[in-house]
């Protein structure tokens, strides 16, 4: 299939969750990194396109300033308040910056971070939704294929999780366990699986009684052959256009949970928690909320076109 | 010829009646300012609603005591000079007190016109019952602890009540006037086993210069002027609305939109914005709000002295603190507030010295042997988490300056947000290796809860596991000193020695930023408090 | 069908049950307690100790969830301990504000779905078919949190058009009838606007997928050549057999209508049940968090049944009990 065959929805949700994965993949290597605290009285809060020269001090701190003057003792450098005057030997050095998309309260880069918490994001949504998929879709087999006692126990249990509210109790457990990366993850992936299950077991249901299966069974294949061979795969459409809804989903869901002050710990950024940080300044940066939530919007965007893209290659529309 | 005197007489002793009447209802107010005139509401923001009107069921937030303040009356009124010297009292439910001639025994004399909502006079009975609360230890209200010297509280008579005290010492009035007094003749017929559990908006009657209109949960307390109250002025205003709302963000955002008019915490960042309005005042003075960064004194590698100083000499303390508070917060030093009489202002201070922390941790062992860029000592890393509360922008802004500093000699310091419950709990029971903690600190000197050695009389929140010997004795001396210069020196030591100590790093005392609309007129807003004389204030549209 | 109605009925208690428990067990064991507000006011510890004992915190576990259960079953849920006040009258109290507040979104969802896929559906891949779903596909992605701050700062502080946060104006609080009324309205607009945005996204898409199956039918041809107009097929014949399987999506919702937007009721101030359980968690306020809980569960629970049941009684292709 060429890639011009393939439906538009697919292409453009390719490509656009392509080129957000790839650019917070190459992030550091694009913009520096998102940690370095620039001296927040002079860099905090800048607007977007902002430039000024970063100082780089002998005892590793950085500082900033409009202009910079070269004297013949050392450096004089202006910017907000008072010029100071700053001897040669304490300098490492002095460069230009700009600043595209502007700086934090701490006068930390907008778009270090953003691309920084884009692989914290992605990175966490992606592993959820793994753990989700391989979770759900084990159990969705064993339900299906057993019926029965099995069946109705996995069901009933998937339909517990998912009478949970899972907001508090996410809060409840973060509170209880140190919220790291690999926490975070099993937590979202540990309530999400659910669904993916009732797919799978639905489909492996209609699946069971059709002939090739029962043919199967016939010539005596093991379970988990039929399983591989034949269930598997007739269920990957559904199961993608479900996962890549799912990864949506997750997104938002570690967003909300960062917003909220239980997600990753500082100073790692994510979306969520820049704009849990950026309303604290809305009237005064409106860039610090506006870009990490086009950010997340571009993602869920990218996986739902995904979703739509694969439900047409299933399903060719007239 | 008719006599004019007894006419002119008669319309004297009129007149007196007149005013006398008058004064025993509280009647019209006496325009004290010009132009003050009588109506108009007041909407203040706060962050939380009020979960008891019962102070002693509790434990109740700086905010909610100011409101309580306004619906429930104490002795008498604490002044602004608690800065200078031990604070001096003006009348507020007594009209006079004395002490006896041994200083063992303090004697008030109430107002005789003083009356509940419900027009039940206010007497000693109200005041004795209140202290039987306040020393219950099966209740453990606050404030317990300030009535620790307190033995007895009798009733001479319905308006005389006399204090026994064990000890003479300089916060005999502070310490007697403590808490509001509560009406026995309600709240006395609640079992004390029950006092925990029962809900007392049932029971309210009030005694102040407002009472309750409403109180819409969670979304609104409504306060408005009461016509008996006794005391003088009587307030101008008609209401007083609070508006509950979490978020300070959204506070200040109201307070410039103008649904609100008055925020009584304006962050930094948004005190220009404040001061830009014409239409707006921002009132700024010392809070007794500090900061610290502290250490687990009972935990490797913070039991040894040398380590501890070595952190404060590594961090940039007051880059750290003007990055976060904008110029609104100075830099602490010791364990007394820079604006209070006891400072000791020759404290040797502990100075931004990066090199020197790097050889004073040499000293201790810790060095980078296998060039990893982080210090260690017998194969173990100088690496621990710093812990804050999530929601707390400030710490979690300063953990990672800190935890920048401190990376610069060697030492990986993770900021660790934790959330408010797990936080406290985990301070409380001293499992921490470091963490960023706040005190408020009260109108008076009191050491021996925080830094005196830990045992089930004293150092009760002392969760850093701090002990000197010295600084315990000389606490216990400085407590009943009643001569202030005598004190002065113990204080002077006590501080030179927990300075040397740096139990822990001392980072900042914020400065107390409200936000007022400028049609509030006559408010006197000082570290006495918000509503010091609101009485006083009036409305103008 | 009676059979697969109580068996699911049963079941339906049993997961009840199992919630219960399992947030019970998870507060019982998170670290801190209601008690730590108190060290912070500076209570001492043996006073510290005697509130613990107070609210029974220093028996075992299982005697307290015992304790709890058997209130429960008799219907008394205790009384909060952060209000001293029964938690039943709690929840009553935010109940109807969570319950306005989804409806309402519900509402709007639901007539903007509607209204935004019928103009699409009229000529699908045209320009204002494009626009729209590259519209409905934002809205639908955009994060809720972000949305309320946004609305929030641009419609009440930069505009101020609407309140920016509470049910009522101070003046509303005590006012009665029709002033009453409008000044919740108006309270209203910007909570249910972002509620309902990311809602109509989703609505809209679905629909047009569904309405596009429809218009091919049968049934709609037929109606064509009887002389109906496009629009008028569209809406009177094929939207009600498209709207059908959104009953689903409705009784699916019926646990967000009683759990509210937890994010939504923060950032606006909305006294619901999402603000009581997120303030009882953080504060370890016990009986209000397993009486908010326990009321979710039970609608989650009644919300998925309805949705079976309603699927089933629409749809007799279906068969209970088996494939659902």
């Amino acid at each position: 299939m060429s890639w011009r065959g393939l439906p538009a929805r697919f292409r453009h949700g390719i490509i656009l969750l392509g080129a957000l994965t790839g650019a917070c993949i190459a992030g550091p290597w694009l913009s520096g990194d998102p940690t370095i605290i620039v001296e927040p009285a002079q860099a905090g809060l800048l607007p977007p396109l902002s430039q000024r020269w970063v100082v780089e001090l002998r005892d590793g701190s950085r500082t900033a300033a409009q202009a910079a003057q070269r004297t013949e003792t050392g450096w004089v450098l202006f910017g907000r308040g008072e010029p100071r005057a700053l001897p040669a030997g304490a300098v490492v050095s002095v460069q230009r910056q700009v600043f595209w998309l502007g700086t934090d309260t701490l006068g930390r880069d907008v778009l270090a971070r953003l691309l920084w918490g884009g692989r914290v994001s992605l990175a966490v949504g992606l592993v959820a939704l793994l753990v989700a998929v391989v979770v759900g879709t084990s159990l969705g087999l064993l339900a299906g294929w057993h019926g029965g006692l099995l069946d109705s126990v996995l069901m009933r249990l998937a339909d517990a999780l998912l009478a949970i509210p899972a907001l508090f109790l996410l809060l409840l457990m973060a509170a209880s366990l140190r919220p790291s990366l690999t926490v975070l993850i099993l937590m979202l992936g540990g309530l999400s699986w659910m669904g993916v299950a009732r797919l799978v077991r639905g489909q492996v249901l209609s699946l069971k009684e059709r002939e090739f299966v029962l043919a199967a069974r016939g010539i005596g294949a093991s379970p988990l052959r039929i399983a591989l061979v034949h269930l598997l795969p007739n269920t990957l459409t559904p199961l993608s256009q479900d996962a890549a809804l799912r990864l949506g989903d997750l997104i938002l869901a570690e967003a909300s949970l960062s917003f909220l002050g239980f997600g990753v710990a500082p100073p790692l950024p994510s979306w969520g928690g820049m704009v849990a940080e950026g309303g604290e300044v809305l009237g005064t940066a409106w860039w610090l909320i506006l870009l990490p939530g086009v950010a997340v919007t571009a993602v869920v965007i990218g996986a739902a076109l995904l979703a739509d893209g694969l439900g047409e290659v299933a399903r060719p529309e007239g | 010829m008719t006599r004019p005197f007894p006419t002119l007489w008669a319309v004297i002793a009129l007149a007196l009646g007149a005013l006398s009447c008058r004064a025993e209802q509280g009647g019209a107010p006496a325009p004290s300012a010009l132009g003050a005139r009588q109506g108009g509401q007041v909407v203040v923001a706060i962050a939380a609603d009020l979960t008891t009107f019962n102070e002693y069921q509790w434990a109740a937030e700086a905010a909610e005591a100011e409101i309580l303040d306004l619906l429930f009356p104490s002795l008498m009124v604490e002044q602004p000079d608690f800065t200078q010297r031990p604070p001096s009292f003006g009348e507020r439910l007594a009209t006079s007190w004395e002490f006896s001639s041994d200083n063992r025994q303090l004697t008030f004399h109430l107002r005789p016109t003083a009356r509940w909502s419900d027009g039940r006079p206010v007497t000693a009975e109200d005041v004795r019952f209140t202290y039987s609360v306040q020393k219950d230890p099966d209740l453990g209200a606050m404030g317990w602890e300030f009535k620790e010297f307190i033995t007895a509280v009798e009733v001479i008579d319905p308006l005389t009540v006399r204090f026994t005290f064990s000890h003479v010492y300089p916060y005999q009035l502070m310490d007697a006037n403590d808490g509001h007094i509560v009406p026995a003749h309600l709240w006395s017929a609640v079992p004390r086993d029950q006092w925990r559990t029962t809900d007392f908006s049932r029971l309210l009657v009030t005694c102040g210069p407002f009472r309750l209109a409403a109180h819409i949960r969670g979304q609104t307390i409504i306060l408005e002027r009461d016509p008996a109250y006794w005391g003088r002025p009587q307030p101008y205003l008609d209401r007083l609305i609070f508006r509950i709302i979490p978020d300070v963000a959204s506070q200040i955002n109201q307070l410039l939109a103008g649904h609100v008019d008055v925020v009584r915490v304006v962050p930094p960042r948004d005190a220009d914005r404040v001061r830009a309005r014409p239409d707006l005042e921002l009132i700024e003075f010392p809070s007794r709000d500090w900061g610290y960064l502290a250490w687990n004194n009972a935990v490797e590698p913070f039991d040894d002295r040398r380590v501890r100083r070595a952190m404060s000499m590594a961090i940039n303390r007051k880059a750290a603190v003007d990055s976060v508070f904008l110029g609104h917060a100075r830099l602490a030093h010791g364990p007394i507030l820079s604006s209070m009489w006891a400072f000791n202002r020759n404290l040797p201070t502990i100075p931004h010295d990066p090199e020197a922390a790097r050889l004073t941790l040499a000293e201790a062992g810790w060095r980078d042997s296998n060039r990893d860029g982080i210090l260690d000592r017998d194969g173990k890393r100088l690496e621990f988490d710093i812990l804050f509360p999530a929601a707390n922008t400030f710490r979690r802004d300063l953990a990672q300056l800190i935890s920048a500093d401190l990376a610069r000699i060697g030492v990986r310091a993770r900021p660790q947000p934790m959330e408010a419950a797990a936080f406290l709990a985990r301070q409380e029971r001293g499992e921490f290796t470091a963490l960023l903690g706040a005190w408020t600190e009260a109108t008076r000197i009191e050491l021996s809860s925080a830094w005196a050695t830990r045992s089930p009389t004293q150092g009760s929140f002392n969760f850093i596991s701090y002990s000197n010997p010295e600084v315990d004795h000389l606490i216990a001396a400085a407590r009943l000193e009643p001569d202030l210069s005598r004190a002065q020196v113990l204080l002077d030591r006590i501080q030179e020695l927990i300075v040397f100590d740096q139990p822990v790093t001392f980072l900042y005392e914020r400065n107390e930023l409200v936000g007022l609309s400028r049609r509030i007129r006559g408010a006197n807003v000082n570290a006495a408090g918000l509503f010091f004389n609101v009485q006083e204030w009036y409305w103008e549209p | 069908m009676a059979r697969w109605l109580l068996r699911r009925l049963a079941a339906a208690a049993l997961i009840v049950w199992l919630v219960a428990t399992a947030t019970f067990l998870l507060v019982a064991f998170a670290p801190g307690d209601i008690t730590q507000r108190l060290a912070e006011a500076r209570v001492p510890p043996h006073a510290r100790e005697q509130w613990r004992r107070a609210f029974g915190l220093d028996r075992p576990v299982w005697t307290r969830y015992a304790e709890w259960i058997g209130g429960a079953l008799r219907g008394d849920l205790s009384t909060s301990w952060t209000t001293y006040r029964p938690v039943a009258v709690m929840i009553g109290e935010a109940l109807p504000n969570t319950i306005f507040l989804a409806a309402a979104g519900l509402l709007l969802e639901l007539l903007g779905g509607v209204a935004i896929a019928l103009r699409q559906a009229r000529r699908p891949f045209g320009a204002s078919d494009r626009v729209l779903t590259l519209a409905t596909l934002t809205a639908f992605a955009m994060p809720t949190f972000w949305v309320a701050l946004l609305l929030a700062e641009v419609f009440a502080y930069r505009l101020p058009v609407f309140p920016p946060s509470h049910m009522h104006s101070p003046a509303g609080e005590l006012a009665t009838g029709w002033q009453r009324l409008t000044d919740l309205a108006h309270h209203s607009v910007l909570p249910v606007l972002a509620i309902g945005l990311t809602g109509v996204g989703a609505i809209a898409r679905y629909l047009r997928g569904s309405l596009l199956d429809e218009r091919g039918q049968a049934y709609v041809l037929a109606a064509r050549a009887r002389g109906c107009s496009a629009r008028r097929a569209l809406r009177v014949h094929a939207l009600p057999n498209a709207l059908l399987p959104l009953i689903t999506v409705l009784g699916l919702s019926l646990p967000f209508l009683v759990s509210g937007s937890l994010v939504i009721e923060v950032v606006f101030s909305w006294p619901g049940m999402g603000q009581l359980v997120y303030s009882a968690a953080l504060a370890r306020d016990v009986p209000t968090l397993m009486g908010g809980t326990l009321v979710i569960t039970v609608a989650v629970v009644l919300g998925n049944l309805m949705a079976d049941v309603a699927y089933a009684v629409v749809d007799p292709r279906v068969r209970l009990g088996g494939g659902v």
